[in-house]
């Protein structure tokens, strides 16, 4: 009895057998492919670091430095291993051309560097220390994964050729997310080019021991040594480095949780439906003495099957496909110490999907206990003890079709049972929704002041140069008498020092200027008028503490002086740490400045961006529009993308769902159907019945996935958008897509699943399941 | 006395299971049913009598001969119009009773009814009324069927048949599940259905309950093996028709 009844439901289900075996290997090569990922990413970042000699500590610096007071300050901190100061060249990207072209488009901030002398090696890909020669040129690891440059080609920088002699990994900036790329030269060029742009200084620090590196962060914060630009640390570059390939990692866990969850149903459904047709053996088995432990092993054999093979199949797979995924790890990284050990927690993240299964199997059939022998050696089949709806009758129904009527009773009658399918439905349409909006919201022109950009069609960046307040002033001196640029404004900023609640002080880089010209969207307050005011990013409200209202004191001329904080906005650029203020005073020690500008006549924004870009090479000048495309584009398109694949996931996710649910159904209801049947009830009655009960579910489970797309999604969106720094976060939605034409795909994939699912139900025969 | 057939069965072959795991549990059987007729299938379990009843209403296709139900080939009628068929002019009792969950006991008499004739809801609702009353459940009707008797389910359940007019009811051990008072009840009310004109096909391994029809035809390894007929019952003489029929199913048997 036991194998007939296992091979019975083997061949009576053979596709949705395949289907959940398909599911168990996804999910099992998923999580196998994430720990194997993990481990390897995690070697292979520590063997990188090992290998390069990762700075401990490093401070950005632009301008005059006094290297003496450096020496000095590591010489007598106990704490310093090794200190050194490289330079980096910033160079503009139109004056870096690769083989024919510029680096003008490019949003990285390209610099060239000479090797480190004592640590923070570039490595070639072998991972070794790159000696150059001259005319030679390494270029960072990024720019051949994307096509930019290959060994061989001619780079010309500031006028003189280099030949492109490999490619580099730079342990700090190799990571997409860093903003800066390094490229190498030999000693003697970079003489040579070093009048092609603006020299930054990295200053590093290697510890004794990185444990003492907060201990080290205070000494360095009391020493008062200069530096203008960020900071950064052992863990960031860590974090950086782990950032692209980890979220990746995350998403792959995401997705195998999914699917991990899809084959939960699958079982959840196909178990119920076979306990439902088994429904009078096991009462006998019961009945004749056969402990529930026992009837259960017959069921638990099959799904152990079913998910040993799917889990090999699927561990397997991982193999096949873990050369794809790590290829980018070992291109950027280069190989992991530790990629036996990889094996092993893949074969143990296996081994877990495979006990979760049989775990879950196991909870499903606890309702064996709940089985009456009596009563299923009866019946025959399960007996519905709730009885819901009792006020919804037939006889008080003027309204709708009794077919329909029938649908939506049996609905509201048996809730509990068209839970999944409803808690299916909602979350599709919400996953459907909330990538869809976030994409409209995030590609919406209205997004940018979000960004702390002003909505303005123009914008010129002066930054790492010399003067750059003679520069500012020229701009705005050629754009007041510019007829065709209807309004502009000069923003510079500057760093001031202020104090934080715990008496520390914080460099606090602050925007100046006239803020109401190109305003940015301010979730709380408004913009500063008087130049005792101050608004603050939210984040840098958040880490200072302040609230609107509140006083901050900051050190100008060396005298303190109180400004109130008038408003809070969003701002994604700069690390989301950001104040604007109206302060009148300037000094000459500015970080950078942008310049708005807004054109009378807005077709000509092309050319003007053209003319000012000619006229003030050191400026940065570019429309506003692709200032968006070329920062935040790639993310546009990725979250464009993920809204499409949702989209069509949940479409297959919704139809076969529902489709092993009407199977279940029709299954559990062979009864009533031959029933009804037997009262003259027609098939396509039946399935009027059935598209109705799958109408009821749909329509609840979309209004309800959509109210909840609106409110917990946009709060969920608002809460990824806020981590990069903005806030006050609504979707711009586009209701033709969101609210009428997915509902509708979501609708019609399910009625064709309910078609399919129930067309069981046709060959349900009145003698089979009434005869005595 | 030349009566008018309703159904005629000629040569009625069934067959359960396929391949080599076969068994004929109808062979070559030819039976009828009279307009206003009450007739009993007996016979023992695996006979096949409750086989012939859902081949004789069409509710279950047949391997071989012929079905014809006022005049039309059940065999060469669609599933649809079977289904019309048996919602229009055929009524249906089992021995449980086949009530649909999560409805009340007045919604089940009227759902077969309310499919066709919503917009008459009114009217529907005061003919099952009317037969609830008739056979004495008029109280139950906002019941929950988990809150009824064995006996008073079947009552509604013959309410149900009733609400179509049906010209014949078929009944596959409809007090098999009862009582023996209960089942008298129902026996009673059959009676009196038929006594108003429509015919009534019984299937029963009761002599008690056959004794009360006109004609029993007894069946043994899916054939027709004797019939008998015995006068209308008028409420008397049961003991004796009873006598009667156990003699026959000692002669033949079975």
């Amino acid at each position: 009895m036991y194998y007939r009844i296992i091979r019975n439901d083997m061949l009576k289900s053979k596709l949705i057998t395949l289907t959940t075996m398909i599911f168990v290997a996804a999910a099992a090569m998923l999580v196998s492919l994430s720990s194997i990922l993990v481990v390897n990413l995690t070697g292979a970042i520590d063997t990188l670091m090992t290998q390069a000699k990762t700075p401990h500590f490093l401070q950005m610096h632009s301008g005059e430095l006094d290297r003496a007071r450096f020496t000095a300050f590591a010489d007598q901190n106990n704490k310093v291993d090794e200190f050194q100061v490289l330079e980096f060249l910033n160079v503009d990207g139109s004056r870096i051309v690769i083989n024919g072209n510029s680096l003008v488009d490019n949003v990285q901030d390209n610099g060239f560097s000479t090797q480190s002398g004592k640590f923070d090696y570039l490595l070639d890909l072998d991972g070794n220390r790159i000696t150059v020669s001259d005319g030679e040129l390494y270029v960072p690891i990024g720019y051949r994964k994307d096509g930019t440059a290959k060994t061989g080609d001619t780079a010309v920088i500031g006028g003189k050729t280099f030949t492109v002699a490999g490619f580099l990994r730079d342990s700090q900036m190799n990571s997409l997310l860093a903003s800066s790329k390094r490229f190498l030269v030999s000693e003697h060029d970079y003489a040579e080019i070093q009048s092609s742009g603006s020299t930054e200084y990295l200053i590093e620090f290697r510890l004794k021991d990185l444990s003492m590196l907060g201990a080290f962060k205070d000494d360095y914060a009391s020493a008062e040594l200069e530096g203008n630009g960020p900071t950064l640390t052992y863990p960031l570059f860590k974090m950086l480095n782990a950032m692209s390939d980890g979220l990746m990692i995350a998403v792959i866990l995401l997705v195998s949780v999914l699917v991990v969850a899809i084959a939960f149903m699958c079982i959840r459904f196909t178990l119920l439906a076979t306990v439902e047709s088994d429904y009078r053996e096991i009462g006998v088995m019961k009945a004749i003495g056969l402990r529930v432990s026992d009837i259960k092993k017959i069921y638990l054999a099959k799904y152990a099957g079913i998910a040993a093979f799917g889990c090999m199949v699927g561990f397997a797979l991982s193999f096949v496909f873990k050369g794809l995924l790590l290829e980018n790890i070992r291109l950027y990284m280069g190989g992991s110490e530790n990629s036996s050990l990889a094996l092993l927690f893949g074969v143990i993240s296996v081994v877990l999907v495979f006990l979760a299964i049989i775990g879950y199997v196991s909870s499903v059939l606890r309702r064996f206990r709940k089985i009456s022998a009596a009563e299923a050696v009866r019946f025959g089949i399960s007996q519905d003890k709730s009885a819901g709806a009792r006020r919804f009758t037939l006889s008080a129904n003027r309204l709708l079709n009794t077919n329909i009527f029938l649908g939506v009773k049996d609905v509201l009658a048996r809730t509990s049972l068209y839970a999944t399918m409803l808690a299916v439905l909602v979350i599709a349409s919400f996953i459907m929704i909330v990538p869809q909006n976030l994409y409209n919201t995030i590609s919406a022109k209205s997004f940018i002041s979000y960004m702390g950009i002003g909505n303005s069609d123009m914008r010129l960046d002066i930054q790492q140069t010399d003067h750059i307040a003679a520069k500012e002033a020229e701009v705005a001196r050629v754009m007041e008498s510019d007829t065709s640029i209807s309004r502009y404004v000069v923003l510079t900023t500057e760093t001031f020092t202020t104090r934080r609640q715990d008496g520390s002080e914080e460099r606090l880089k602050i925007e100046l200027g006239d803020h109401s010209i190109f305003p940015v969207k301010y979730s709380q307050g408004r913009g500063p008028a008087a130049d005792n005011e101050i608004a603050l990013s939210v984040m840098n409200a958040d880490e200072l503490g302040k609230k609107v209202g509140d006083v901050i004191t900051l050190l100008i001329d060396g005298k303190a002086r109180d400004l109130t904080v008038c408003g809070m906005y969003s701002d994604i650029t700069n690390g989301g740490k950001t104040a604007k203020a109206a302060i009148t005073e300037r000094s000459e020690d500015r970080l950078w400045s942008v310049i708005y500008a807004e054109l009378a006549d807005e077709a000509v924004v092309d050319g003007k961006v053209r003319e000012y870009a000619e006229r003030f090479r050191f400026a940065k000048v570019s429309d506003i529009d692709e200032y968006v495309t070329q920062t935040f584009g790639s993310t546009i398109s990725s979250v464009g993308k993920a809204s499409q694949i949702a989209i069509v996931m949940m479409l297959v996710i919704s139809v076969l769902v529902t489709v092993l649910f009407m199977r279940m159904l029709v299954t559990k209801d062979r009864y009533s159907i031959a029933v009804m049947k037997s009262l003259g009830f027609t098939s396509s009655d039946l399935r009027t019945q059935y598209f109705s009960r799958s109408v009821v579910v749909l329509i609840i489970g979309i209004v309800l996935g959509t109210l909840l797309a609106n409110t917990l999604g946009e709060i969920l969106s608002g809460a990824i958008i806020s981590s990069f720094g903005a806030s006050s976060f609504t979707f711009v939605v586009n209701p033709l897509s969101a609210y009428l034409l997915c509902p509708l795909m979501l609708i019609g994939s399910v009625l064709i699943a309910t078609m399919i699912g129930t067309s069981g139900a046709g060959q349900i025969t009145i003698s089979g399941n009434i005869k005595e | 006395m030349n009566m008018k057939k309703i159904i005629t069965g000629e040569n009625i072959e069934k067959v359960y299971g396929q391949g080599d795991d076969w068994r004929k549990v109808l062979d070559g059987v030819s039976a009828h049913i009279n307009d206003g007729e009450f007739v009993s299938v007996m016979g023992p379990s695996g006979s096949g009598k409750s086989t012939l009843m859902f081949a004789m209403s069409g509710m279950d296709r047949i391997d071989g001969g012929k079905v014809t139900f006022d005049g039309r080939d059940l065999s060469a009628l669609r599933e649809n119009e079977l289904a019309n068929l048996r919602r229009t002019q055929m009524g249906f009792v089992f021995q449980q009773p086949t009530l649909m969950k999560n409805m009340n006991i007045l919604d089940n008499i009227i759902l077969p009814s309310m499919r066709d004739n919503r917009r008459n809801v009114k009217a529907i609702t005061e003919q099952a009324r009317t037969l609830m009353k008739k056979v004495g459940i008029a109280e139950l009707e906002k019941r929950d069927i988990t809150q009824a008797s064995g006996g008073q389910l079947q009552r509604a359940g013959i309410c149900r048949a009733l609400m179509s007019n049906p010209q014949i009811i078929f009944g596959d051990e409809p007090t098999g599940a009862l009582n023996q008072e209960a089942a008298q009840d129902i026996m009673n009310l059959f009676s009196e259905i038929n006594a108003a004109g429509t015919a009534i096909m019984l299937v029963t391994h009761d002599a008690k309950i056959a004794a009360k029809t006109e004609r029993i035809m007894f069946m043994c390894d899916g054939k027709i093996v004797s019939e008998m007929r015995l006068p209308k019952y008028s409420g008397v003489d049961i003991e004796d028709r009873m006598e009667k029929v156990m003699a026959k199913m000692r002669e033949i048997g079975i």
